[in-house]
């Protein structure tokens, strides 16, 4: 029995070394790819922004002025994100050849194939995903913030936080739906906490403004009632107004 | 769209008793004129012809202005140019009508151009006449206004231009000019790159644009004006364009104004009429101070140095009475703010939100310290002073922003 017990392990360590090994040639394979790709990008990125400086590309395109460039350039210059475009393109690239050699180093019919390959790609758009709705709401939580103050409300901080957490819980559950984990469970868990933050900013603006709402309900009928007798009585005398511009 | 020639017949004729002496050029004069009722044309026309009886007038309305009075004065030539589009910010004068200006200009070969802005019926004829000196390429007015008003200018225009630039005419974003020939070729010029870009209300500077050619500036005693106002004054959005604005026209011009240049003499200080007694409501102003000293601590933080942000901390902790922004802590604000611009150290859309509340904390201040007997003209003298000792500190900023500075 010792003896048998001893082969299926023995049989099942060399299956899982053999798969180690044919797995790492295409994982090195992949890396290579990205580290090769990223040289010659930077090289790429490099060389290019020497000539477009030589020939003042900044210089032209702000004298030109015909698209707003310069505004979507980092430190103001059209060379930088040319540059920086070339560099990500080619990483870009890199990538792709890498998980090309990745999937050729197995058969088809390989698990490794049929699972990892397919989750990869899902896992680098998930990546994606985060990043980009944690950008989002970051940008939308100043925009409320900023927003609100210059609005003199109270609670502008609240209001920032609850934009925030909406389109992070939103992000968090578009990250794991892509990487197919939960199932039901997140979808459910989303709508409950969707719905809460809804409910809870809802219920805080609805309350923190009853004051606003009456005050400037106050204000249309004191402008009604005054301008009704202003016609009668101008004003004999009054604090100069203020004016910005 | 072409413009058009209109002679306009003889009819009445200039009171004799207010004429002017004649004026220093006899050439063309180009005169644009705004869209106008036909009241305020009429006393408009009226104006310039008492001022300029012996020169010959280009006169330039909107195509679709109101007929104007017939006048008695074989020198007067109307002519038209394409109406401009009803822009949503009026407070200055169109890119437009530099190019419309500027064009009409050189088909009729005037000498001078003078451009006026809405409500210039108020404008007296000696008023017109210095505008359209030629001792000058751009003669700019200086308003009599109260001394809460146009305080956009007083905090941030008016200091910021005279610091970089060494000039001195207190309404840089006047909207009433006399331009040189050259001088309004080169704004038409700054004009159609704006429309170029799809910029149909951008904002012309025209003393910066001066200054960076080596033009003459001058600035001429003015009038008791009412500048135009725009029709829903939503402040957040109003500071933010115009900041925008300058801060932008700041970094183009930045290899000029980095280099020290002698300024221009000071005028001496004109006395603003004494506002009414009262202060203003302060309040509101210094509650969006505190709300946004709350919450907007951590985006000030990205774009102020620690000494600012201690300022604006002292500043939030100061009771209404004592509420007072020292010259230099705003002086500090408007250069950081004006490099965050350039270098996008966050969105500018944030950024110039966030300028805001920190300009009403001045302008509380402003009218606190004016109200405790510092005549406002003084006190604006000597916030652009400031404005013009602390330049080298946005110089070297400009140059080294990642460098520390407390």
């Amino acid at each position: 029995m010792w003896q048998q017990v001893h082969f299926a392990l023995s049989q099942s360590a060399h299956r899982a070394l053999f798969k180690l090994a044919s797995f790492l040639p295409g994982l090195v394979a992949l890396l290579v790819a990205v580290l090769v790709m990223t040289a010659v990008g930077a090289l790429l990125a490099a060389t290019l922004r020497r000539i477009l400086a030589a020939t003042h590309f900044d210089q032209r395109i702000a004298r030109n002025q015909t698209a707003a460039v310069a505004d979507w350039s980092p430190a103001h210059s059209p060379t930088l994100l040319i540059a920086r475009f070339v560099f990500w393109a080619c990483v870009l690239i890199g990538g792709g050849i890498g998980i090309s050699a990745f999937d050729a180093s197995f058969s088809n019919n390989s698990p490794v194939s049929v699972f990892l390959l397919p989750y990869l790609t899902h896992a680098i758009g998930a990546v994606l995903l985060l990043v980009v709705g944690n950008l989002i709401a970051r940008f939308l939580a100043r925009s409320v913030l900023i927003g609100a103050v210059n609005a003199r409300l109270q609670y502008a901080r609240f209001l920032s936080l609850g934009v925030k957490w909406l389109v992070l819980v939103l992000t968090g559950a578009m990250v794991l739906d892509h990487l197919q984990v939960g199932g039901t469970v997140v979808e459910l868990a989303f709508g409950i906490l969707f719905g809460g933050i809804v409910l809870t900013l809802a219920l805080a603006i609805g309350l923190g403004s009853r004051e606003i709402v009456s005050r400037s309900l106050e204000r249309n009928v004191d402008l009604t009632t005054s301008d009704a007798t202003d016609e009668l009585n101008p004003p004999t005398s009054a604090v100069d107004p203020l004016r910005h511009f | 769209m072409p413009f058009t020639n209109t002679t306009p017949d003889l009819a009445a004729a200039s009171p004799a008793q207010n004429a002017a002496p004649p004026a220093t050029s006899t050439a063309a004069l180009l005169v644009s004129l705004p869209p106008q009722s036909a009241d305020a044309l009429h006393a408009t026309l009226a104006n310039l012809t008492l001022a300029f009886p012996h020169r010959s007038l280009l006169l330039a309305t909107p195509a679709d202005a109101p007929a104007p009075p017939h006048l008695a004065t074989a020198n007067l030539h109307l002519l038209t140019y394409p109406p401009v589009a009803a822009a949503s910010i009026e407070l200055v004068l169109p890119p437009a009508r530099f190019i419309d200006a500027d064009a009409l200009a050189q088909q009729h070969q005037a000498a001078t151009c003078l451009l006026l802005g809405p409500g210039a019926e108020v404008l007296p004829p000696s008023l017109l006449r210095s505008l359209a000196a030629d001792s000058a390429d751009l003669i700019l007015p200086h308003y009599h206004l109260g001394a809460r008003e146009g305080l956009v200018n007083s905090a941030i225009l008016y200091p910021v231009t005279r610091a970089l630039y060494g000039t001195r005419p207190r309404f840089p974003l006047a909207v009433d000019l006399g331009l040189s020939l050259r001088m309004a070729q080169r704004l038409a010029n700054s004009a159609q790159r704006s429309l170029t870009a799809g910029h149909h209300e951008a904002i012309l500077w025209p003393v910066a644009e001066a200054a960076s050619a080596n033009f003459l500036i001058a600035e001429v005693d003015g009038c008791p004006r009412q500048l135009p106002q725009p029709p829903s004054l939503d402040l957040n959005a109003l500071l933010a364009h115009v900041a925008a604005s300058l801060f932008a026209d700041i970094d183009t011009k930045a290899a000029y104004w980095q280099r020290a240049r002698p300024a221009q003499p000071l005028q001496p200080l004109r006395e603003t009429p004494n506002p009414t007694p009262g202060v203003p409501d302060v309040t509101p102003m210094l509650e969006a101070f505190r709300i946004a000293y709350i919450n907007l601590a951590d985006i000030w933080s990205l774009v102020l140095p620690p000494n600012s942000l201690l300022g604006l901390k002292r500043l939030s902790q100061m009771p209404p009475t004592a509420f007072h922004m020292s010259d230099t802590l705003w002086t500090r604000i408007v250069y950081d703010f004006a490099l965050a611009f350039r270098i996008r150290t966050i969105n500018r859309g944030h950024l110039l939100g966030a300028l805001t509340p920190l300009y009403l904390a001045w302008v509380a201040s402003h009218i606190l310290f004016t109200d405790a007997g510092t005549p406002a003209e003084q006190h604006i003298s000597d916030l652009a002073a400031t404005f013009e000792r602390d330049k080298p500190y946005l110089v070297s900023r400009w140059r080294w922003p990642d460098r520390f500075n407390p």
